[in-house]
């Protein structure tokens, strides 16, 4: 035998895998937010695009929680969370947002909120015709929250009409922070 | 179409397409300043919208090769530039 057949073959790097350090950790997300809706078992629904992306109107919807610095922050001390949402309209100067968030590390995104609500991209894709338009509102909230059945029936759901409904878009783009 | 930098939660919640980047909480879309890669990041989601067909597909780092440490001495250039520090 000889030394190298003695030397362990290197672990796959997770980020090649495409897998994170402890995979298997949970077997649903019920287990990490006990009350939510989702099961191992649940259906995944997919919708396609019913025309091409530079005659579609997309949304941005994060839980960073940014908002125009003329709006009153959501509340990020309350031990259950903030079960509301804010709208950003989709013309935004990153100069006229704030983000209030205590759940992730967004010194970076201070620095150049692109990092996480890239709103100024989004903008720029726009203006170049590979995106056909943009809502006229953006959506964000805070992702820390304790009570996941109230998300889902609130801020998840009021979200959700408000893209269908009053944004009418046909397609978001998702940033959960 | 979510971007996401935690896989497992991603898997667990059952969104219809996303795409993994194994970066830092909050870079979703790269670094400050790196207008290239956050550009880079969402056209490749949204090439993964307009390709998927199958529920549930989760695209990786695989099909997007950056490596966070390129990308992040790319942002210390930026913001020393800027006279900044990252």
């Amino acid at each position: 035998m000889t030394a190298a057949d003695k030397t362990p073959a290197p672990a796959a790097d997770p980020r090649e895998a495409g897998t994170q350090l402890r995979p298997g950790l949970w077997q649903t997300i019920n287990e990490r937010y006990p009350g939510s809706m989702i099961r191992k078992e649940s259906f995944v629904s997919q919708a396609s695009l019913s025309k091409p992306l530079a005659e579609s109107r997309l949304t941005l919807i994060s839980s960073c929680g940014v908002h125009c610095k003329t709006d009153p922050p959501l509340d990020v001390c309350h031990p259950f969370g903030d079960f509301r949402f804010k709208r950003v309209p989709s013309s935004s100067k990153q100069r006229e947002l704030i983000i209030h968030q205590l759940k992730y590390p967004h010194d970076d995104a201070d620095l150049d909120l692109n990092v996480i609500f890239p709103i100024e991209r989004l903008q720029e894709l726009h203006m170049e015709r590979r995106i056909g338009s943009l809502t006229p509102n953006f959506f964000s909230f805070i992702g820390y929250n304790m009570d996941p059945e109230r998300f889902e029936r609130t801020v998840a759901a009021d979200i959700a009409d408000a893209v269908v409904q009053q944004e009418h878009a046909d397609c978001a783009l998702l940033a959960p922070a | 179409m979510s971007v996401t930098v935690a896989r497992d939660v991603t898997e667990a919640v059952k969104v219809p397409r996303a795409l993994f980047l194994p970066w830092p909480m909050g870079h979703h879309f790269g670094v400050p300043f790196h207008r290239d890669l956050q550009r880079r990041v969402i056209l490749a989601a949204l090439k993964l919208l307009e390709e998927s067909a199958e529920p549930g597909t989760i695209r990786t780092i695989r099909d997007l090769p950056i490596k966070w440490a390129d990308v992040r001495r790319e942002a210390k250039s930026m913001l020393t530039i800027q006279g900044q520090r990252l």
